[in-house]
């Protein structure tokens, strides 16, 4: 990593908090703060200006969504910087909340998602990009509770598979090379699939996941 | 009948007639003088004349209360066998309610006589919810009962009360207005006793007008003690018929046991999920997370820090430690599993994880069911966490013992005391969701917590729910 991105994180567990800084920091990340809670985060956004957040979305006082409440506001305030939302659960009405109306530079996953190191880093990474990261729950939550349930089942098997990881927020490449199939593959499952929802082909990355949820939620 | 029986009938007539006495004088044993003070007084009393308006305004209400039940039930039963009937009668039950209530008020503000207001109306959803709802109100009824017994009482308050007052006043202005002893008077029967040539051979004499104005003075101090009797007859039917329905008290203390039940159990499980989310979720979360990255340090063998690997797996074999403990804890707070032996099991245990020497006597003949063992055991748990905090003891003790279906538990300790349910209940939110539940199978908790101690909570439980 040539300039190391530079993290701000706000987590109430001290166990959670100092074993993050500690896999990030081994990582090559910078960290900029570590908090318990969301009014430090804010000041010190303010002063740092990091590249990304993590934030978690129950923390003091009232434990219940005092981190989503200061993504928002941070995303109104802060357009560039990364927020990635982290959780023990997921709740499909938070991500919409917080995808309202664009999806560069944002994340929600499952707290769990750090044991497999690299997925989360590579998580990270993307949303500090301006990318989007969203938790395979997220995406399997959108599916099951989809009024679109006939015209998913269209879809191939294949083009399921392509179609979850696209909603999560990779690119083609990271699709192939996880499917283990060439990009070429990949771009023929996605146009088949854009073709079926009949939704206009989106280039960037994260504009087509904001286009595949709409079609999902709405 | 031998002497007991003898005492026992006496007892409630004594009781009556002390109670009697309380209400009349509200002084026990008056003596002779006093008693000559009081009757001196007792015309001029405010009491006195709050009584007089009660009886008065009260007679107006009873005319009112009378004829609304008579018109309203009469018309009702006439065309009770269409549907528009029964619903005059239940507007009857209704309506007596609310008269019920002018009559309480008005003992409340007159005579301070403090009867509660009755459980307000549970209607149902719908016309006919609430139809059936009014049908059933056992207040409605009690109240239409009272308004047809109170027209009586008020007949007899205006018959003696109200026309002893009148007498009084007719007789002791008869020697000023004079000799015309042919006047009309409503209730003027000592007029009518002595009447034209009484004491004289005139029509009307010195001594003639004298005797009316003694007998005035006579009545003058009687009446106000007629008119607390006929009051007093009055306050036993409105305590008897106007108080809140037992039963319907009763339900109404068993609904507000159930809500507290269902708060502290959402609030029980809720405080699990927190301790479950902040405690063992966040470890095992992280010891994942550094088992991860040892893994994907292990996976390029060639350029492997054993040193950085073990410290992460040493790291992670702490905190599965550390999960493990808190989930042992967790699990014992949710139900400890001595309990299923039995109490004194688990009350050994408790009592030898005390920091204060814990004695247990416990001598039960039948088990109690496994809902009240286990608050009993919660109980003593936050009781002897309290004695360890607070109490500065240097010894405690837990006696449980069984008497007629009930189970006592006490736990007592010689601490400096001063303890009180409220500053228990404050200091440890545990012990103020146990009150609930202990109330909830009614069952009592008490506290006897003098300066300088001993302090000795008692809780009793019924040994079955």
């Amino acid at each position: 990593m040539s300039a190391p991105f530079r993290v701000v994180i706000a987590e109430d567990s001290v166990i959670l908090r100092d074993g993050l800084v500690q896999l990030l920091v081994d990582r090559g990340f910078s960290i900029t703060g570590a908090f318990g809670e969301a009014e430090a985060l804010r000041r010190s956004i303010e002063q740092d200006r990091p590249d990304v957040a993590v934030i978690d979305i129950r923390m003091p006082p009232t434990f219940t969504d005092e981190g989503l409440r200061a993504a928002l506001e941070l995303r109104r305030h802060h357009p560039g910087l990364g927020i990635l939302l982290f959780s023990q659960y997921i709740e499909t009405r938070y991500a919409a909340e917080l995808l309202a109306d664009n999806a560069a530079g944002i994340g929600y996953l499952l707290k769990d998602r750090v044991a497999d190191v690299s997925d989360f880093v590579e998580a990270l990474v993307r949303v500090a990009s301006g990318g989007t990261a969203l938790d395979p729950e997220v995406v399997t939550q959108l599916l099951g509770a989809s009024r679109h349930a006939d015209s998913i089942s269209v879809l191939s098997a294949r083009e399921r598979e392509v179609l979850s990881r696209m909603a999560e927020g990779r690119s083609n490449g990271a699709i192939a090379a996880q499917l283990v199939i060439s990009e070429g593959a990949v771009e023929k499952h996605v146009a088949n699939i854009f073709t079926k929802f009949d939704l206009p082909v989106s280039e960037s990355d994260h504009r087509r996941v904001l286009a595949v949820l709409r079609y999902l939620d709405s | 009948m031998t002497a007991g029986e003898a005492g026992g009938t006496q007892t409630p007539v004594r009781a009556l007639f002390k109670e009697m006495v309380t209400v009349f004088t509200e002084e026990r044993a008056p003596r002779l003088k006093e008693i000559a003070r009081l009757i001196w007084r007792e015309p001029f009393a405010r009491r006195t004349w709050s009584e007089f308006s009660f009886l008065v305004i009260g007679a107006v209400l009873a005319v009112l209360g009378l004829s609304f039940v008579v018109v309203t039930l009469g018309v009702g039963l006439v065309l009770a066998v269409t549907f528009f009937g029964l619903g005059i009668i239940a507007a009857a039950v209704r309506g007596a309610t609310g008269i019920g209530g002018w009559h309480r008020q008005l003992a409340r503000n007159l005579l301070g006589e403090k009867i509660e207001d009755p459980e307000p109306f549970a209607s149902r959803p719908g016309f006919l919810g609430w139809l059936q709802a009014a049908l059933r109100d056992r207040t409605g009824w009690r109240s239409i009962a009272y308004l047809v017994i109170k027209f009586p009482l008020a007949v007899l308050g205006i018959l003696t009360g109200f026309s002893m007052w009148w007498d009084a006043f007719f007789c002791l202005v008869f020697p000023m207005w004079g000799g015309n002893g042919n006047s009309p008077v409503v209730f003027g029967l000592p007029v009518a006793i002595f009447g034209s040539g009484f004491f004289s051979g005139a029509q009307t004499g010195f001594f003639h007008s004298l005797a009316i104005f003694l007998v005035g003075i006579v009545l003058f101090f009687a009446a106000p003690w007629v008119v607390r009797a006929v009051v007093y007859l009055d306050r036993r039917a409105m305590r008897v018929l106007l108080s809140p329905d037992a039963l319907a008290a009763r339900v109404r203390s068993l609904e507000l046991a159930r809500a507290q039940t269902v708060d502290t159990s959402a609030a029980t499980l809720r405080r699990i999920e927190r301790d479950l989310h902040d405690g063992t979720q966040a470890q095992l979360v992280a010891l994942a997370m550094r088992l991860g990255m040892a893994k994907e340090k292990l996976e390029d063998p060639e350029h492997v820090d054993l040193d950085q690997v073990r410290r992460l797996v040493d790291d992670a074999h702490h905190g599965a430690k550390e999960a493990i403990l808190e989930l042992r804890d967790l699990a014992r707070g949710i139900h400890p599993p001595a309990l299923d032996i039995g109490l004194e099991g688990a009350l050994s245990t408790l009592a030898a994880r005390c920091t204060v020497p814990t004695e247990i006597t416990l001598t039960l003949d039948h088990r109690p069911t496994p809902a009240i063992e286990s608050i009993a055991y919660f109980c003593v748990a936050e009781l002897l966490a309290n004695v360890a905090q607070h109490a500065q003891a240097s010894r405690a003790r837990i006696i449980c013992t069984e008497d007629s279906g009930w189970l006592r538990t006490v736990v007592r300790d010689d601490g400096r005391g001063g303890a009180q349910l409220s500053c228990l209940g404050s200091s440890s939110s545990g012990l103020a969701g146990l009150t609930d539940r202990v109330h909830a199978v009614d069952g009592r908790l008490s506290i006897v917590s003098p300066p300088d101690g001993p302090t000795v909570v008692t809780v009793d439980l019924p040994l079955h729910v």
